[in-house]
């Protein structure tokens, strides 16, 4: 309904798409200066944050790579860092229903954290947004994140970067959703569990395995509790709301078809 | 030993499949089937989950895996400057704008 008065599709996925765009810029620029400082030229860095796309894993490659690690090591330290996205597949499959395989195809390949992180949001608030408008969002951030990573590699070692400063960008972005799933106290706690379960199985494993460990536990006990707590006790203080400042009618959950 | 182009785009190339592996297998699997209720119920609570652990390993997990318990101040405290803000606002860009800038100007304080 609120569509129609937003103009063509491209101008409402971007949007949507533009503060991670945003974000993409500083961030893909230092991605690709590190890949360019590790001896990657500049077509395989683009071709690398197209088939590849995640800041992490090309961060690592570059990082790798600067330390000779055997090929086999650097796939499979990949491996373990993309686990992760099997989790973010399995949560958005029921927005993506009745959809035809080129489009799975396509979407699964351009998905990463964050415009998952987007879409995710919208799916769940916005009855209007569409699968299309989400391979939207995930082509934006994609052409970006391309584009940033290819000037990067092509100025080279001629800047100086604060990687610190730098990846904040994407660390707030990250914050920002979390304050945007919490709706209840119950999510406000998972959310605590969850960050002692990641550190505990980060130092654990030593790698992000740990990020998917902990991930798979912790929204495991959310759902856990949400089913004990609401048959026990439905009056239970844990499933209080949390107080939204903006005031914005929330959408029914029911009013979402997935 | 030194690693050329062509090692390069093996790594592409097999990275390629390591990315895309866990990002197709379970979109394919499960958008063609019925998902039971419970598990819908477990997804929902993965965004929040994963979140939280990619910020707290940005912020307190080193390249190496330990933790650090020292330092980052200028990180915990841009942190709390974005989470209010988020909370008010509820707006991403602005969120992140004043993140960078709150990061930046600290990390030459602190």
């Amino acid at each position: 309904m609120k569509q129609i008065e937003n103009g063509p599709q491209w101008r409402v996925t971007l949007k949507e798409a533009w503060p991670l765009c945003l974000s993409y810029t500083p961030i893909g620029l230092a991605c690709g200066i590190l890949l360019h400082a590790a001896g990657f030229n500049t077509i395989l860095t683009g071709l690398v944050s197209v088939f590849v796309f995640s800041g992490g894993a090309q961060f690592m490659i570059a990082q790798m790579l600067t330390t000779t690690a055997p090929i086999l090591t650097i796939i499979l330290m990949l491996f373990f860092l993309e686990l992760r996205y099997a989790l973010l597949g399995s949560s958005l499959a029921g927005y993506l229903k009745g959809q035809n395989h080129r489009f799975l195809f396509l979407f699964a390949v351009s998905m990463n954290d964050e415009n998952y992180a987007i879409n995710y949001l919208k799916f769940v608030t916005d009855r209007n947004w569409t699968p299309k408008d989400a391979l939207q969002v995930e082509h934006w951030s994609l052409l970006v994140w391309t584009v940033s990573n290819i000037i990067g590699s092509l100025i080279g070692s001629a800047v100086q970067i604060n990687l610190t400063v730098v990846n904040f960008a994407l660390t707030a972005l990250f914050l920002y959703m979390i304050v945007m799933q919490i709706k209840t106290r119950l999510i406000l706690l998972i959310s605590v569990i969850a960050g002692v379960l990641a550190t505990f199985f980060m130092l654990l494993t030593k790698s992000t395995l740990g990020l998917v460990i902990s991930t798979l536990v912790a929204s495991f006990l959310g759902f856990m509790i949400e089913s004990y707590v609401s048959k026990r006790w439905p009056k239970s203080h844990l499933l209080y709301k949390i107080h939204d400042p903006s005031g914005q009618p929330e959408v029914d959950k029911e009013d979402i078809e997935i | 030993m030194h690693y050329d182009v062509t090692d390069h785009l093996l790594i592409v190339i097999l990275g390629f499949f390591v990315a895309f592996g866990p990002r197709y297998i379970p979109i394919l699997f499960f958008s063609n089937r019925k998902i039971p209720e419970w598990f819908n119920d477990w997804m929902k609570y993965v965004p929040v989950s994963l979140f939280t652990a990619i910020v707290v390993k940005d912020i307190f997990i080193s390249g190496s895996y330990k933790f650090i318990s020292s330092g980052n101040f200028d990180l915990i405290l841009a942190s709390i400057i974005v989470i209010i803000i988020s909370y008010w606002t509820r707006s991403m860009a602005i969120s992140v704008v004043f993140g960078l800038v709150a990061v930046m100007l600290l990390s030459m304080v602190v």
